[in-house]
């Protein structure tokens, strides 16, 4: 059985003032019931004519805009299918219906410390993670010391990253993923880093993003998107419910426990 | 897609760093680190040349038995250490696919890569074996690494194939294991294909087929002696075209595998 794939189109077109735009979104997802992995299985159900999976909505036709230079939050519950969202946008995911345009260059990374490796030392991290992101040797070679400054991390470069606290973890990660340039930044989740101090100064970075960038957001602190949006949007199971002034939205996800 | 699209920058640099993480991470913690890249293969050779060299007496007669073993068990151990890596690259990365939109072949290509380097050493140890065992340089060592491209050509279309059906059914990877045992017997490695066709030549015809035989055997003929029986020698005399079958099973495997991972690799994120 073939599965439907939507439209995914980047393209570049600076007179165009939408950065991204996304028409009625669909994406299912197939999950194995009662162990479907492995040959023996898969066999099997063919022969009761079952089909191994269960097909799960997660994003069920969504419709919005993004304008260039906006910060937009995306707030919802779990599993109200953010982070799918976000990993359809970015590419990781293709869309199963509908259209995303993208108009401009997309920066690729979702979550902090992709790639990092436990047995690699802080600075071999720093490059990986770097090559991740699509800098040269060179690049990384002239922004390695800004990187590890930000961190505050100078004294355990050279050790592996097994051995660091979760916190510094982060902090690392954060501070390569603040290089990275692109005319759309995506972002899950990555501003609850380190102590009150360092708190700061992601605090510093998104604010000085703000109108300078496009910015997603995807958040559940609703001071955050007080604080740093122009406009937030609203998804409960796969839909958009709401979508607008970001103190509106947080009042709104704020009683849907109510 | 053209070369220089599917080549640039950015995956040339993932594809660098991702191979030299690899190669770092193979031999971390063992205290003889990347020497084992080494005397695996020599140890091997060890024992299979006691058992079938010195005990078994398997060298029919063949000039150089001892080269002959060493060079095969180098190419095999390069061939079965590239599938293997390449078939379990999907899943062993599974933490990138599901958080980074990138060109999934970057991974199957850069788990190869250790093999890769370890066979470049272990090709200098064959050819001081070479020199010692009193074999000249020749013109025809030039050769080799067509061979060798060969070789890596159809361990491509095979990890591209089979690790691409492994993302989702993971049972590939041990039949595979099963299978690449069962091949090592169907291969002249540790006997000399004089020995087989002794009993029946349309069995060795046959044997020859198989693209990693040929590959093996053409190697041990640049290299070490112009008596070695290839495919392009033995196979085909009535109908010239069989002589092109080992080529052509590489060049459609690779083909097919490519495609294949291709169509496959955009629901990979959500399957592995």
């Amino acid at each position: 059985m073939r599965r439907t794939v939507g439209r995914r189109v980047v393209y570049n077109d600076d007179n165009n003032p939408i950065a991204i735009k996304v028409v009625n979104l669909h994406k299912d997802f197939r999950l194995p019931t009662e162990k479907a992995w492995g040959l023996k299985q898969a066999f099997f159900n063919r022969l009761k004519g079952v089909k191994g999976f269960k097909t799960q909505k997660v994003l069920n036709g969504l419709d919005f805009e993004i304008e260039k230079g906006e910060f937009v939050g995306i707030v919802g519950r779990n599993g109200s299918g953010k982070s799918t969202l976000l990993k359809v946008l970015s590419g990781i995911y293709v869309p199963q219906k509908g259209a995303i345009e993208i108009n401009g260059n997309l920066v690729p990374f979702i979550e902090l410390g992709v790639g990092f490796n436990p047995d690699l030392t802080g600075r071999e991290n720093i490059y990986m993670n770097g090559a991740l992101l699509g800098f040269s040797n060179a690049e990384m070679d002239k922004m390695y010391p800004k990187i590890v400054k930000f961190a505050e991390l100078e004294d355990f470069m050279d050790q592996k990253l097994k051995n660091y606290s979760s916190g510094m973890q982060v902090r690392l990660a954060f501070s390569i993923a603040i290089r990275a340039k692109g005319d759309i930044l995506i972002l899950d989740e990555v501003l609850a880093v380190g102590d009150a101090e360092f708190q700061q100064k992601c605090n510093d970075y998104f604010r000085s993003l703000h109108g300078n960038q496009t910015v997603i957001l995807v958040t559940h602190n609703m001071e955050n998107v007080e604080e740093f949006c122009d406009r937030a949007i609203l998804l409960e199971k796969g839909k958009v419910t709401m979508d607008g002034d970001p103190k509106k939205v947080a009042e709104a996800y704020k009683k849907l426990w109510d | 897609m053209s070369i220089p699209r599917v080549l640039n920058q950015k995956n040339r640099i993932l594809l660098k760093e991702l191979t030299k993480t690899d190669f770092k991470l193979r031999y971390q913690g063992s205290v003889l680190g990347y020497l084992w890249a080494l005397l695996r293969p020599l140890l091997m050779f060890v024992v299979l040349y006691i058992v079938f060299g010195y005990f078994l007496r398997f060298n029919d007669g063949t000039p150089h038995f001892s080269l002959y073993l060493l060079t095969g068990i180098v190419l095999w151990s390069f061939f079965t250490e590239c599938t293997g890596q390449g078939i379990q690259a999907m899943v062993m990365r599974g933490d990138l696919i599901r958080k980074i939109s990138f060109p999934k072949w970057v991974v199957v290509v850069s788990s190869t890569g250790t093999a890769l380097i370890n066979l470049g050493i272990n090709l200098i140890v064959v050819v001081v074996f070479a020199l010692l065992n009193g074999i000249m340089p020749s013109w025809s060592w030039l050769l080799v690494p067509f061979s060798i491209v060969e070789l890596y050509a159809l361990a491509l279309g095979i990890s591209f194939l089979f690790g691409a059906i492994n993302v989702k059914y993971r049972d590939i990877s041990s039949i595979w294991d099963v299978l690449i045992q069962a091949m090592f017997y169907a291969v002249p490695i540790i006997y000399p294909i004089s020995m087989v066709m002794g009993i029946s030549e349309s069995a060795a015809k046959v044997l020859l087929l198989n693209p990693i035989a040929q590959a093996i055997q053409d190697v041990r003929y640049n290299l070490i002696t112009d008596q070695t029986v290839t495919t392009w020698g033995l196979v085909g005399e009535g109908i010239f075209v069989l002589k092109f079958i080992p080529i052509s099973l590489v060049v459609v495997i690779l083909i097919w595998g490519a495609l294949y991972f291709r169509r496959k690799s955009k629901f990979f994120a959500e399957e592995v």
